[in-house]
């Protein structure tokens, strides 16, 4: 009977639609946290595993010593990597290709890296529409390197502590 | 036989065995860096240390021999921890450079220090660092790496048999090298690559060319000597990137000869032959396999019409297939004009029968020989492996003798060592010396090699490649059986090429026809040559060159293009080299290996016993229909028909005139010019070098002597 007399009551005072009218009208008055990409941008964190790069030293030598830690450990496969003795009786790559349809993403080839040569940057805005250019260079991974390598160096500052 | 325990496992074990081969045969892993099976023992990396009952500190493995009901710990928590302190010591100078080190992924300290060593270091002070020696062609060194195993100094004095690398200083200063400035030079150099457990001597020619992980490993034979050394063929996609030993105790044990090693290089030379090529009217030009296989099969057609006219020459370096293939083509033809004896000069017993190339002894035997006789043999260039056997046999204290036309640098003593021009001379006293020994005009020396051949259990008389190439090795042959049957000796005419006894066995050899020297004396219509370079394998190349201008049709089955050849072939078929091919080699001691395909032919190539398949076929005859190696393999087998013209020389009369004979010195065959793959290793070539300039370094001391 009780139960009764409660339902009749919510039902004709529309007691529950008011309070989620409250709710509603909470929200509507809140500061809003949608972001408008792309005008607007979330944070990003300094591990953020995007577009990979190759970097150089300061001098202007490309890190990478051709060691190929990465293209073993790499889980897709999406690493080739041909190398030869330069003249000055380094090695040094000849071909670093990252097929970025393969990529997945995991960040493997940054950890193994010695030389901190292979990273992954913050950029994830990039599209391929067909086969060939998915496939990175070594000439596209070092300008790409040499154009956020501020970003770059910024970004294993701030992680240093935690390698 | 005694019993001990192993971590709790009872192991069988001899008394006095070192306890690390009793751990070994039971499968009990214990850490090393010094110690090697085939090495003397050193025990200074201390790495293996194991925990003894009763013992108050932990023992080294490798120099502690086993006694009845020792109790012994490899993983308790004192061997662990005397392990690793070890560890983090041999850490303390190694440099954390394994990302270009070309021994990374391969490397025994790496592998030990996943296991043992600790993922920080303690040592904060200044690391050792020592300039890097530049000892050749061959090793490539980085000695800032070495962990001072001496390993390599080891194998230097107790294997290689010349001091080349040594350990100067004490401690902290300790350093391999090679005391005074020079290239090691030693015949089976590259095995120190191998025995080096760290990146501290690596190989040159495989420098930064692979990562470990990537090789892929084809088990093969070597083609450049009759051992028969069984390799590793490493390979990158289709790329033969290194060569390294396998194990195989009865014949090359541990240890590969630098030939062997390092001769791949020539397999991926710019010179590889890589498309047929026909001559027409004085011009070449590429043509597709068929064609060129028309073209050929046409025009021996046409010259097999006067068999007699046509040579059919291979270098006994070519497998057992494509020279039973080719001699049954040939034969099919009607053609007997066959021969693989490039560098025999004297034939004056063809018409009796043929001198069958054989070691009558395995290579391990050949070790417990008591007395030796070398007969014109640089045996350390020829056979650098049963130069090693007849070292080891020597230090034992057997006793080796050797006539040679030159004084060569043998890594050992010769007990009896005889240097003349003239062989026969000098065979003829020793014969003299067993027909009468209490004469007093014969010389002690000859007294000596007479009696230690005589009163040996074991004895043996080795006819190397000197007495092969001689103009009188009838004569040779003739005094080294008097010797062999005066004395009890066993005579052995040594095989130096890699398939000199299976070309004997498929009877690759002018039975009814001309052989080589006739073949190039008289005017032969058409030649037909399976891996041949004229010019250098043939002992007058100059010759043979004139011959195969003068003919009519030569057709040339190689491995690699040359100006000369296109001077004077017609025909230029590229077949596969000893990684691209299946097929078997039969060693000096008669043991038949067969060996599959390791990479794919380059180019255009093909592997020579499918061409010679196709051919016979082009050609209408008879069991040409093989699809398989194998089955090539099993007919010459089944056919056996190799003992039909052995030599007897026992009933051939051989006149040896008492004058003596004119001296025709023939030319030495350089260690690493003996087949057009070795030719054109450049790492080799740069050794060889070496080799040269150290031999005229020394010659003005000898001539002060």
């Amino acid at each position: 009977m009780l139960a009764f007399l409660k339902h009749q009551f919510k039902t004709f005072t529309l007691l529950e639609l008011l309070k989620g009218m409250v709710i509603t009208g909470k929200y509507f008055l809140k500061k809003k946290i949608t972001v408008r990409y792309p005008e607007e941008k979330t944070p990003i964190s300094p591990r953020f595993r995007g577009h990979h790069a190759l970097r150089r030293y300061e001098g202007g030598e490309e890190r990478c010593i051709a060691c190929k830690l990465c293209e073993a450990v790499c889980p897709a496969n999406a690493i080739t990597i041909e190398f030869e003795q330069r003249d000055d009786g380094s090695r040094r790559t000849t071909q670093y290709d990252i097929d970025m349809f393969k990529c997945i993403y995991c960040g493997f080839c940054e950890e193994s890296c010695p030389t901190d040569a292979i990273v992954e940057t913050r950029v994830f805005e990039y599209e391929f529409h067909e086969r060939g250019p998915s496939i990175m260079t070594k000439d596209k991974l070092l300008d790409f390197g040499d154009k956020h390598e501020s970003q770059i160096a910024e970004d294993r500052a701030v992680d240093a502590k935690y390698r | 036989m005694i019993k001990i325990e192993i971590n709790g496992q009872m192991v069988k074990a001899h008394e006095g065995d070192m306890l690390i081969d009793v751990a070994d045969d039971a499968h009990i892993a214990i850490p090393r860096f010094c110690y090697h099976k085939k090495l003397s023992i050193a025990a200074n990396c201390r790495m293996c240390l194991v925990e003894v009952e009763g013992a108050p500190k932990a023992l080294p493995a490798c120099a502690t021999p086993v006694t009845d009901g020792m109790k012994v710990q490899t993983k308790s928590v004192k061997a662990v921890a005397a392990q690793k302190s070890v560890m983090e010591f041999l850490l303390i100078n190694h440099p954390l450079d394994c990302p270009i080190c070309d021994q990374g992924g391969e490397c025994e300290l790496q592998d030990v220090a996943m296991q043992y060593g600790d993922d920080v270091s303690r040592f904060s002070e200044a690391k050792r660092v020592v300039a890097d020696k530049n000892i050749g062609a061959l090793i490539h060194t980085d000695m800032t790496r070495c962990i001072h195993c001496t390993r390599c100094v080891r194998f230097g004095q107790e294997i290689g048999g010349i001091m080349e690398l040594g350990a100067t200083g004490r401690s902290e200063w300790m350093e391999i090298g090679t005391y005074i400035e020079q290239s090691v030079i030693s015949e089976m150099s590259g095995n120190m690559i191998d025995l080096c457990p760290v990146g501290a001597l690596t190989s040159k020619p495989y420098r930064y060319s692979a990562r470990p992980w990537e090789l892929k490993s084809h088990h093969g034979i070597s083609p450049h000597d009759s051992i028969g050394s069984n390799i590793i063929i490493h390979a990158k996609g289709n790329d033969v990137k290194r060569v390294v030993p396998a194990d195989k105790e009865s014949i090359n044990e541990v240890w590969l000869s630098d030939r062997d090693r390092f001769a791949y290089e020539g397999i991926n030379s710019e010179d590889r032959l890589t498309a047929p090529m026909i001559k027409e009217n004085g011009k070449w030009r590429q043509v597709d396999w068929e064609t060129a296989l028309q073209f050929s099969a046409d025009k021996l057609k046409h010259y097999a019409a006067t068999p007699e006219m046509m040579g059919v020459l291979a270098s006994p370096t070519a497998t057992l297939e494509e020279l039973y293939l080719l001699q049954k083509i040939a034969r099919g033809l009607g053609v007997n004009n066959l021969d693989t004896r490039l560098r025999q000069q004297d034939f004056s017993l063809d018409s009796h029968g043929f001198v069958k190339p054989e070691l009558k002894h395995s290579f391990a035997e050949v070790e417990k020989l008591d007395a030796t006789l070398l007969v014109g043999s640089y045996l350390r260039h020829e056979l650098p492996m049963l130069n090693h056997r007849l070292r080891k046999a020597q230090l034992a204290g057997k006793i080796v003798s050797s006539i040679n036309t030159e004084k060569f640098e043998i890594n050992y003593e010769i007990n009896n060592e005889v240097v003349a021009d003239d062989l026969l001379a000098e065979l003829q006293l020793v014969v003299d010396a067993l027909e009468k020994p209490e004469s007093n005009n014969i010389d002690k020396v000859y007294k000596k090699i007479a009696s230690s051949l005589s009163t040996a259990g074991k004895s043996s008389i080795m006819l190397g490649q000197i007495s092969l190439m001689d103009v009188n090795f009838t004569k040779i042959l003739k005094l080294t059986s008097d010797i062999a049957r005066l004395s009890g000796a066993v005579l052995n005419v040594l095989p130096i090429s890699a398939n000199d006894v299976g070309a004997y066995m498929v009877n690759f050899l002018p039975e009814k026809g001309k052989n080589i020297q006739q073949m190039l004396t008289t005017q032969m219509k058409a030649f037909v040559n399976l891996s041949l370079e004229a010019e250098s394998d043939i002992t007058d190349g100059k010759l043979a060159i004139e011959a195969m201008r003068k003919a009519e049709f030569v057709l040339n089955f190689s491995l690699f293009d040359s100006e000369i050849q296109r001077e004077y072939a017609d025909v230029l078929l590229p077949i596969a080299s000893f990684a691209e091919t299946a097929g078997t080699f039969v060693n000096a001691m008669g043991t038949k290996q067969s060996f599959k395909m390791a990479v794919e032919p380059q180019g255009d190539s093909k592997a020579a016993w499918k061409v010679f398949r196709v051919l016979g076929n082009m050609l209408d005859l008879e069991g040409f229909d093989y699809t398989h190696s194998n089955q090539v393999f099993a007919e010459v087998l089944e056919n056996n028909i190799e003992t039909k013209n052995e030599l007897v020389l026992e009933k051939i009369d051989i006149k040896i005139d008492k004058k003596k004979s004119i001296k025709n010195k023939t030319p030495l065959i350089s260690i690493y010019e003996v087949d057009s793959i070795t030719r054109r290793a450049t790492a080799l070539k740069t050794a060889s070098k070496a080799v040269s300039e150290t031999i005229i370094v020394t010659a003005p001391v000898q001539e002060v002597g």
